[in-house]
């Protein structure tokens, strides 16, 4: 290098003293000269401009906006550690395995915080970041139905089509963007900050996609789709026979080896661009070497060479949907099989944070800006590939590396954020302390049925790892807080074991609330074989029940009023401590109306009733894809193990602050008004919580 | 007595004419804009292959992924002229960083492409003599060579009209020609016995033109590559022919060649990177 280094000075040197071609001395040259100029000229330009607009802007806003607040500290540092459980991290800290939880506890706060009803993370993380119950901001499940078919739809995003299209030959050309609409009502405490000028940063907190318009920046998370435009599908391409289609989130695709190479096409998303809306795909090649156990994958420009078992970096993909544009996503892939028989597991095609086909961030370059201080990184807001490990199609080892992995990323664009914050919030919610337990719960629950067999499993301690390194990255916040900030490391929700599903659907059935169409056994998915027409409840997402309520539903037939008042408390008598008699035990603890849970002007959308399942007892997987067929209680054989979709009294989250806080039992509620309070905002009348005591 | 670093540089060049004779040379009928967008697609290829063999690319990517980060910062914090600053600082420090980076295909691609430029400037860099238009030859003498009687011959068509005029300042011997009759020829100057030659074209059609013979020497050599060095020894330093630089037509503007096919090579360049996988 040093070598070349002077060779290429006396080279310039020597081109200087020349003439006439001096004046140029080669693109190798220009590649770097001008891409310098260009950029340096570019940046004194902004710089400039913007520093001379900036005394002016100031200006602006001290004529035009309210005095600002006066804020009784600088900085407000919000880690979310999504599902950490109380009952886990007391046991951990007392074996000594969390010395800075501990320490945040010995010198500040902490308390179980009480979460939402229901204690799904989407309600839950709403409710934080708008301060008010669910009834306000419209998100009560993951999904929703739609009255008029009873199908289930996203209950917090609403992806529309586009129905005008210019055609140019064999393509059409959108004539407007699709709408995008965030169904979560109310306002988030940053944009209330954001209006008196405090800047805020929020990572991926769930339900802020499409992403809210404020004073700061924000990544999208939980409802981000993946390329394909669902919430995670995985592929895998084998040489398997063909053999059932995969329950969750997966596509399978056969094919064939030939001289140790599969060729085939990777599916992408459809093509908007094109009539009939065709999928777009990219040439697939795999080059099998059995004996170095490695395959040299190529998909569309891009070549890597994988060794079986090891899952890949993110890998780029660029679909050309029609001359001049194109779509991009990321993906990672693994190879599951190599020997007789081949698979290749393509994780769900993020969209590409560098160029993301869907508005992810506010402002829209921020989470272009992202990728470029970090790296890529996972966009799809559930990002880890439960549903991959569900199936078989992953293992234990792949999920974890995949979810740490994902987790160093958001560590990354946290701590890049914390150093550039001066004043105002900082929000990032950490996923992985969710989707591990969910994972994982078998291993520390001795009688878990999934757990059988497992005694001796490679990632038994896959848990206590878990909380271990929160702790440690909880250690690295401290490091960096400075006078004045307060750190509040929270957890929406805690977790419980999922040992027993219970299909509610069918517990209506029997109960004869629900009634299925003649010649059907209601083992077809979203409710398909329930006849509307003698059907007066149903159960629907994780923990909603709905009346089958004249002029709401398509096909109601419960009168509202007297009616639907007495059948809702017939359901809620018979569901309080509703017996698994095969365990012995209590599968549902209580059912809760939510016209007596909650107020606001979107009551009307909530489920009629909550179901509030005991520990260990949750939907089962049938009932959460609307079959009505099976048994009202059974085992929970998969690795999805853990949950927290209970009642919520049974799984509070945690609330951790560096500071000592007088209030003796903080809700999720809380903190937004908090957040308010501390930068010397009152709180809203429509925001449900209350500040929290003894924080100054 | 030329040292050997020169005969091999002659060498080089001889067999450098005949290659871009025999390759641009059937280039020549096509409008100038046209062959150096050819010229300048070979170019933009070939710097792309050694930049991607020569450089860090994984450095020179991150690099880039840096100042387009803090180039977004700037954007983001525009409200806060610490962070801002902060941002710009980073630009400078990783420009720097960029342009050091740049150094090593820097290196490897100046030497092969100064003598591409340098057969090129033959080809466009000059304009042909037209019969009837007058036209300068020099004869610049060596620094320590006393006085000299030099005689130029030519051929009749050539159109000698003055005589050897010295300049004794300068240490030139000029004259100056008319061409009638469109043509290739040979100059003769001759210093007492020994004579050497010179070549001139007479034609308005592209080609390759070499204004300026040279005597050994390595730079010289490297610009001039057209015809074979003075003799070792000679009185005579150089001799040139004054043909007049043309430009090229860029869209209504005339611009020097190099300047277009620098343009031209870094557009193809950056068109081309993205197939090739290279950052530059």
């Amino acid at each position: 290098m040093k070598f070349l280094t002077t060779v290429a000075l006396a080279v310039m040197v020597l081109l200087a003293s020349a003439t006439p071609a001096s004046a140029y001395i080669g693109p190798g040259a220009g590649f770097a000269l001008m891409s310098s100029a260009f950029v340096l000229v570019t940046t004194v330009l902004i710089v400039f401009v913007t520093l001379l607009a900036w005394p002016f802007r100031a200006l602006w806003r001290a004529l035009t906006s309210p005095a600002p607040p006066k804020a009784s500290i600088t900085r407000l540092i919000v880690v979310g550690l999504d599902g950490q459980d109380p009952k886990l991290t007391d046991q951990f800290m007392r074996e000594g395995i969390l010395p800075n939880f501990s320490a945040l506890a010995a010198t500040g706060s902490y308390r179980r915080l009480a979460t939402t009803f229901p204690s799904v993370s989407p309600v839950a993380w709403s409710s934080f970041s708008t301060g008010s119950h669910p009834a306000r901001h419209n998100i009560f499940d993951f999904l929703d139905r739609d009255r008029r078919t009873y199908l289930p739809m996203l209950s917090s995003a609403h992806i529309g089509k586009v129905d005008r299209f210019l055609k140019v030959g064999r393509y059409r050309i959108p004539l407007r963007k699709p709408e995008l609409r965030l169904l979560r009502k109310s306002k988030p405490f940053w944009t209330i900050l954001g209006e008196s000028r405090i800047w805020s940063t929020v990572l991926r907190v769930p339900i802020t996609f499409p992403p809210d318009n404020f004073y700061g920046a924000e990544l999208s998370a939980m409802c981000v789709p993946d390329l394909l435009g669902t919430q995670g599908t995985f592929l895998l391409y084998t040489t398997r026979p063909q053999s059932q289609a995969f329950k969750e989130g997966g596509l399978r695709f056969s094919v064939a080896i030939e001289n140790d190479v599969v060729t085939t096409t990777l599916h992408g998303p459809d093509n908007a661009f094109v009539e009939g809306t065709p999928p777009l795909t990219l040439p697939l090649r795999a080059r099998l070497d059995r004996e170095q156990r490695q395959v040299e994958v190529t998909v569309g420009a891009h070549s890597v060479t994988l060794t079986a078992g090891t899952l890949s970096d993110w890998i780029p993909l660029t679909f050309a949907a029609m001359p001049g544009v194109s779509v991009k996503g990321l993906t990672r892939l693994l190879v599951t099989e190599l020997g007789d028989h081949f698979s290749l597991y393509v994780a769900p095609i993020n969209l590409d944070p560098d160029a993301p086909a869907m508005p992810i961030s506010h402002p829209s370059y921020f989470a272009t800006y992202l990728a470029k201080r970090v790296g890529s990184f996972a966009t799809l807001g559930l990002a880890e590939d439960t549903w991959a490990l569900n199936e078989g199609v992953t293992d234990d080892g792949t999920f974890l590396q995949q979810t740490y992995d994902i987790d160093r990323e958001r560590e990354s664009m946290f701590f890049a954020s914390l150093d550039r914050l001066r004043r105002g919030c900082l929000v990032c919610v950490f996923d992985a302390t969710d989707r591990i337990q969910h994972m994982f719960w078998r291993d520390i629950d001795p009688g878990h049925p999934a757990g059988r067999g497992r005694e001796h499993a490679p990632h038994r301690d896959a848990i206590r790892e878990l909380y271990r390194r929160n702790d440690a990255m909880v250690g690295r916040v401290r490091e960096k807080l400075r006078d004045g900030d307060v750190l509040m490391v929270i957890s929406d929700h805690g977790f419980s074991s999922f040992r027993r599903g219970v299909n509610l659907n069918q517990w209506l059935l029997r109960e004869g609330y629900l009634t299925l169409k003649p010649g059907t056994d209601g083992s077809t998915e979203w409710l398909r074989d329930v006849d509307w027409t003698a059907t007066r409840a149903y159960a629907l997402g994780l923990t909603g029940m709905f009346l089958n309520l004249h002029g709401r539903e398509a096909g109601g037939i419960v009168k509202p009023g007297a009616e639907a008042a007495a059948l809702k408390a017939e359901i809620m008598g018979k569901l309080r401590n509703l017996a698994d008699s095969e365990k012995a035990a209590v599968g549902v603890n209580e059912a809760f109306d939510t016209a007596v849970l909650y107020s606001g002007p979107y009551l009307e959308n909530a489920p009629d009733l909550i179901i509030g399942y005991n520990a260990g007892y949750r939907t089962s997987w049938d009932c959460a894809t609307g079959m009505v067929s099976g048994p009202v209680f059974e085992d929970n054989l998969k690795p999805w193990s853990g949950d927290h979709c209970i009642d919520p009294r049974l799984v509070p989250g945690v609330f951790f602050c560096n500071r000592k806080v007088t209030t003796e039992e903080p809700s999720l509620i809380d903190i937004a008004p908090t957040a308010l309070r501390l930068f010397g905002i009152t709180p809203p009348p429509h925001m449900d919580g209350r500040p929290l005591e003894g924080l100054s | 007595m030329a040292t050997f670093p020169e005969r091999a540089l002659a060498g080089l060049n001889a067999a450098l004419v005949t290659a871009f004779d025999l390759t641009l040379g059937p280039l020549m009928g096509l409008p100038p804009l046209v062959s150096l967008l050819l010229v300048s697609l070979v170019t933009a290829a070939v710097m792309l292959v050694v930049v991607a063999r020569t450089s860090n690319q994984p450095a020179m990517i991150e690099t880039k992924r840096g100042i387009q980060a803090a180039l977004f910062e700037i954007r983001l914090y525009g409200d806060q002229p610490g962070l801002m600053m902060r941002a710009f600082g980073e630009v400078l420090v990783r420009n720097g960083r960029y342009l050091l980076l740049s150094l090593v295909p820097l290196a490897w691609m100046s030497v092969p492409l100064m003598l591409v430029i340098a057969q090129l400037q033959a080809f466009y860099g000059y304009d042909g003599l037209r019969p009837g238009e007058p036209a300068l030859v020099t004869v610049q003498l060596a620094a320590d060579s006393g006085p000299a009687a030099l005689v130029l011959e030519a051929p009749a068509e050539v159109g000698l009209e003055t005589g050897a005029v010295r300049l004794a300042g300068s240490n030139e011997v000029v004259w100056r020609l008319r061409p009638t009759v469109e043509g290739a020829y040979a100059l003769t100057v001759r210093d007492g016995d020994a004579a050497v030659t010179k070549s001139l074209l007479v034609s308005p059609a592209p080609g390759r033109r070499s204004p300026l013979s040279v005597a050994t020497g390595l730079v010289d050599q490297v610009l001039y590559p057209s015809e074979a060095p003075l003799p070792a020894g000679s009185r005579i330093a150089s001799i040139e022919v004054a043909y007049p630089e043309p430009g090229v037509d860029l869209f209504g503007w005339r611009m020097h060649w190099m300047i277009v096919y620098g343009v031209l090579s870094l557009a193809c360049a950056f068109a081309l990177a993205r197939r090739f996988g290279v950052t530059i």
